[in-house]
């Protein structure tokens, strides 16, 4: 199951539009490459079009135009066998929660035809994988929501896949439970071979996990690279500064400074990428006196995926609805 | 068929798991053969004309059609909860055929008729109602029932596609559920009703369903109706064409829904 095609990409997207209707573009004109056995984090502001990316590769949704590639299918002429080759966890809770955990697994695996024998051995080791075996003949909806979505990771798996889309997978999880989804996913990588494409709101969890990150915003692919690369870019340091007064004043004077490699504002802090935090801190606050500005609390650290995607998107990673496309969960449900 | 097999087995193996569900479904249909049955028989003459038969004896098939229906309001709301829930999406990403998802939800909806009627005649044997002695016509009655859950299912499905709201879909349901009881042969027998009745009674596929389960099914069903019957292969004319008319609509609906 897990043998590659002749090519090493495992997800392959070529000018990918979705246009739900004449104003709404979510997905504008995305090109991915995912090598295979790797996890590649789609990152993005709520309403970016992650999850619309997702469903086009995942063949619930038909690009309006461009082209796809999952496991070497193309995902509108070939999409059974692109679903032969997936595992699919959703950004809401998919769960059909008045089964146990083993039957939710059990009925996955027959919707994919696998022997009784098969399945058994499968959902047991799985089960024992999420660390469910003691709640397994238990009615899913007793289940904590960690438990839920370990469950949810575990029926993706089911079927062995080669690619696997991860919509938020730790969305609303505590931290334990996040840390040791990562642990999962991690091993699945390392162990099976398996290629991860996963989409979060979490940078640290970019981070923590990912081989490459893509940022998506409005529909676009706005750049990708390791996370090692991304933050590279931004300097070695960020000065950041929260201040009133004249700002803009302020922020022209930096932006001339010849040590200042990037300055991105936020809503209410301005960053400074430097060489050096400590060396340039002092030249940087004193612009302040010069142009009328009065800062009121300055820090400076390590730059973070956060402050990558601070600059490419402008949104500060908050909930911040866009209106550009219609969340993900009412795509399917229409009247 | 794999997968409408899974499906129909998955729906099956929740509907067994909460009896609330089932004793919800069947209690409406049984306190109308206990409640209505019992005081309409002691208001009326101890027997049906011309038989042995009690009112109870009438009115069962009725009741068994009504039942049938409450099974497909059942298994629509499955479908519905599904749609809602985004459990849907789960099939749709599996290699299985579109198709197979509504197969598989029209066919545990039908099952689920299927049980309900059973129930309802029971019900109605303990109450007085007397079975014909002919094992082939309670086949044939009850492939009556289960082509008309069918249908049925295909109308609660379709309903089920076209609406996100379970409070409307049950609003609907419960729409065409006093109609379809009373404007059919269920309670009276035809020849007693005006003609605007008689009229509506007989576009009614219900009056079919109940018409054939009588004859085929209990004892004396002819004669309870004064030997006015409709003929066996109208009735089965009618429900097979009601069938495939509530399946088309689910299709149509379904396809809609889903894309």
């Amino acid at each position: 199951m897990n043998k590659q095609t002749n090519s090493d990409l495992a997800i392959e997207a070529r000018a990918l539009v979705k246009r739900y209707s004449a104003e709404v573009l979510a997905v504008d004109r995305v090109d991915l490459c995912i090598q295979a056995n790797t996890i590649y984090a789609l990152l993005g502001p709520n309403g970016a079009g992650k999850t619309t990316t997702i469903s086009m590769l995942t063949t619930l949704l038909k690009p309006t135009s461009g082209s796809a590639r999952v496991a070497g299918f193309d995902v509108v002429q070939q999409a059974a066998r692109v679903r032969q080759r997936i595992g699919v966890t959703f950004q809401e809770m998919v769960l059909d929660d008045e089964l146990t955990g083993r039957d939710v697994l059990d009925y996955h695996g027959r919707l994919y035809g696998q022997s009784r024998a098969e399945r058994q051995t499968r959902a047991a080791e799985l089960l024992a994988l999420v660390e469910l075996q003691d709640a397994a003949d238990r009615q899913a909806r007793t289940y904590s929501g960690g438990m839920k979505r370990r469950l949810e990771l575990a029926r993706a798996l089911m079927t062995t896949p080669q690619v696997l889309f991860l919509d938020e997978p730790t969305l609303g999880l505590d931290p334990q439970t996040r840390t040791r989804i990562w642990e999962y996913i991690r091993n699945l990588k390392e162990q099976s071979g398996l290629t991860v494409l996963m989409t979060t709101h979490y940078m640290d969890e970019a981070e923590a996990l990912a081989d490459r990150a893509g940022i998506i915003d409005l529909g676009h692919l706005v750049i990708e690279g390791t996370p090692g690369e991304l933050i590279a870019q931004m300097g070695a340091d960020t000065i950041r500064i929260v201040g009133r007064g004249e700002r803009d004043t302020f922020v022209a004077q930096i932006r001339a400074l010849p040590f200042a490699q990037t300055v991105t504002t936020g809503e209410d802090v301005i960053q400074i990428g430097v060489d050096s935090g400590s060396r340039r801190l002092v030249e940087v606050a004193s612009l302040a006196t010069t142009s009328n500005f009065v800062i009121e609390d300055v820090s400076m650290t390590k730059p973070s995926l956060g402050d990558v995607f601070l600059k490419y998107t402008g949104h500060q990673l908050r909930d911040t609805a866009s209106p550009v496309s219609p969340n993900g969960a009412s795509i399917w449900i229409r009247k | 068929m794999t997968a409408t097999i899974t499906l129909w087995s998955k729906h099956m193996k929740k509907f067994l798991a909460n009896p609330m569900e089932m004793f919800g479904l069947a209690i409406q249909p049984i306190l109308w053969v206990v409640l209505y049955g019992v005081g309409m028989k002691s208001m009326m003459s101890p027997a049906m004309p011309g038989t042995g038969n009690t009112y109870i004896t009438f009115m069962v098939p009725g009741i068994v059609a009504l039942s049938a229906l409450g099974g497909a309001v059942g298994g629509g709301s499955v479908w519905l909860t599904e749609r809602l829930r985004g459990i849907v999406k789960e099939y749709l990403v599996a290699p299985i055929p579109r198709l197979s998802v509504l197969m598989g939800n029209a066919l545990s909806t039908m099952t689920k008729s299927l049980f309900q009627a059973v129930v309802i005649l029971v019900v109605g044997v303990l109450m007085g109602a007397r079975l014909a002695p002919n094992p082939l016509g309670w086949l044939g009655g009850m492939a009556l029932v289960a082509a008309f859950g069918l249908g049925f299912s295909g109308i609660a499905l379709g309903m089920a596609s076209s609406t996100d709201n379970p409070g409307v879909y049950h609003s609907m349901i419960m729409l065409l559920n006093l109609p379809l009881l009373f404007l059919s042969n269920a309670l009276y027998p035809l020849e007693s009703l005006p003609t605007w009745m008689r009229i509506g009674a007989s576009i009614n596929p219900t009056s079919y369903v109940i018409d054939g389960i009588r004859q085929m099914m209990l004892q004396d069903g002819a004669a309870m109706t004064g030997g006015k019957v409709l003929p066996l292969w109208l009735c089965f004319g009618v429900v097979a064409a009601f069938a495939a008319l509530g399946m088309a609509m689910a299709y149509k609906a379904f396809r809609r829904s889903v894309k």
